[in-house]
């Protein structure tokens, strides 16, 4: 039946992912490093979504600045705006939709260039010349993809919390140094540590969901198109788990 | 010297491999013709552990290759060429790249040693103004001639050849023939080349093998091979008619 098939397969998708995320960490701390490698990744990734989140890290934050201003209003609070536009990015949207984008753009990509270096035999041949695949495709790119995202999420936070000022000004008159004036002390530590390092996990995810996809395509070019637009589907998804198991254990950790 | 004995392989139900036992001497050509789809990639694949065959042993000079950890592994693939079916050229590297990338990982040369060593094997395959060009850029019958200079770049004991001449024009593909050859006299090594180009077959091989339902159903030299009154030889012979 179609849907035992499906479950099935769900199943051993996550057993393979999980030994993959195994083999990862067994390999990630064994010399030699290919440094050099690592970082040519971390500029693709960076050239890659550079614009994209730009264009949506503003807009993130102009939106959110202009629904929650009339909500402020109703109770006389336009004073928290900016604070309140800060918390939404830092804390959840920027982190979050960052790792979204970053899971349709990024790790669709690993999965379609693995998984075409799979079916054109190019990971059997680096096997052969005894250079081990793993080491030289799969673990560069998830370091690549976990350093990169934090990066990434702080520029967008900057950039949102920017579109939360074009917010403001429609409605009130605010200078830009008062706006971050407002912003600073709305923030503490634990809004963005935590905002933070959970991204690393989602660029984890992303990295090692693509790999583990791409290196794993089946043959044919179906195969490449599967493992890119199903990585998109199941990193995104763990992401939105992971994020509500996140957010639950940073509220244990850091009670208000 | 390769040494096979008794192996089978296969996928699912489908039995590809039914009981292979051959041997190539040191420093000889042993060439394996067979349709298409009848097992000879994987017959290759097994002998460098791509593919681990399901029974049989395989040893090359004297060593059980399944009995190899890793790194022994790892040693051995470094005295081994492999040119792939479709030439399997890192696509993201330009051909510079591609072939010194096993050289810098597995040779202590100087970044001057390493260049000087691409563009000798560049000029071994005739192909020195192709130095920079991305693998998108080439033929298929560059590619080959790159894919070869990437796995002679180490100077290997052994070279497996799968299907080098597969869909290429018939000049094109006596050159590489005759690139084997030529490499076979520089080199001196111990050749396994798979094909069903009867040119390549004839003009290569110290020995034929014919594949057929998973075992060898032909053994012998190329003379033997044009007086065999196998069915399936014959066909392969008059291709060579065309
Ligand atoms: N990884 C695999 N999984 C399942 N079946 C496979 C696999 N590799 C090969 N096969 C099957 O084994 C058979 C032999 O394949 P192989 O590639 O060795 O053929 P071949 O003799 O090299 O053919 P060609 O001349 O077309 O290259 C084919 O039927 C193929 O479908
Ligand atoms: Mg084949």
């Amino acid at each position: 039946m179609k849907l035992t098939e499906n479950i099935n397969n769900f199943f051993s998708t996550i057993g393979g992912l999980t030994n993959f995320t195994i083999r990862f960490f067994i390999e990630v701390f064994r010399p030699p490093y290919e440094i050099s490698e690592i970082r040519k990744h971390m500029d693709e990734l960076g050239v890659k979504t550079f614009s994209i989140v730009s264009i949506t890290g503003f807009i993130i934050g102009l939106v959110i600045g202009m629904q929650t201003q009339p909500v402020l209003a109703r109770f006389g609070a336009e004073m928290f705006l900016p604070g309140m536009i800060a918390l939404s990015v830092i804390r959840e949207l920027g982190p979050v939709l960052t790792a979204l984008i970053f899971a349709g753009r990024v790790g669709s990509g690993i999965g379609a260039e693995l998984g075409s270096m799979r079916v054109t035999e190019q990971i059997d041949a680096m096997e052969v010349s005894a250079v081990d695949p793993f080491r030289f495709l799969v673990v560069t790119r998830v370091v690549a993809t976990t350093l990169m995202l934090p990066l990434l999420t702080i520029y967008v936070d900057f950039i949102a919390i920017l579109g939360g000022y074009v917010a403001v000004i429609i409605t009130q008159n605010m200078t830009f140094s008062y706006y971050i004036q407002l912003v600073l002390d709305a923030i503490r530590f634990s809004d963005i540590i935590p905002g933070v390092s959970k991204t690393f996990v989602f660029g984890f995810v992303v990295g090692i969901v693509g790999s583990y996809l791409g290196f794993n395509a089946k043959k044919g070019t179906e195969g490449v198109g599967k493992a890119s637009t199903t990585s998109v589907v199941i990193s995104s998804l763990l992401i939105l788990l992971i994020d509500a198991v996140l957010v639950r254990l940073t509220l244990i950790i850091f009670p208000d | 010297m390769i040494k096979v004995e008794n192996l089978y392989k296969r996928f699912g139900n489908h039995v590809v491999l039914n009981g292979v036992n051959f041997s190539v001497p040191e420093g000889t050509t042993t060439v394996v013709l067979g349709r298409s789809g009848i097992g000879k990639s994987v017959l290759l694949k097994c002998i460098v552990r791509l593919i681990e065959p399901d029974e049989g042993k395989i040893f090359i000079n004297g060593i059980d290759v399944s009995e190899l950890s890793i790194r022994e592994l790892n040693e051995l693939r470094k005295d081994i060429g492999f040119l792939f079916q479709s030439a399997a050229l890192y696509d993201s590297m330009t051909v510079k790249e591609n072939l010194e990338f096993p050289l810098i990982r597995h040779t202590e040369l100087s970044e001057e040693e390493i260049d000087l060593r691409v563009k000798e094997m560049l000029r071994l395959v005739g192909l020195s103004e192709a130095i920079d060009k991305m693998p998108s850029e080439l033929s298929g019958g560059m590619k080959k001639r790159i894919g070869l200079a990437r796995s002679l770049i180490l100077h290997p004991k052994i070279m497996l050849y799968d299907e080098p001449t597969t869909g290429l024009d018939p000049v094109t593909s006596k050159e590489i023939a005759k690139l084997i050859i030529q490499m076979q006299e520089k080199f001196k090594m111990t050749n396994i080349v798979v094909t069903h180009d009867m040119v390549v077959a004839l003009s290569t091989a110290d020995r034929i093998l014919l594949l057929e339902n998973g075992k060898f159903i032909f053994d012998g030299t190329p003379e033997e091979l044009i007086k065999s009154e196998i069915e399936i030889a014959q066909k392969f012979l008059s291709t060579t008619l065309d």
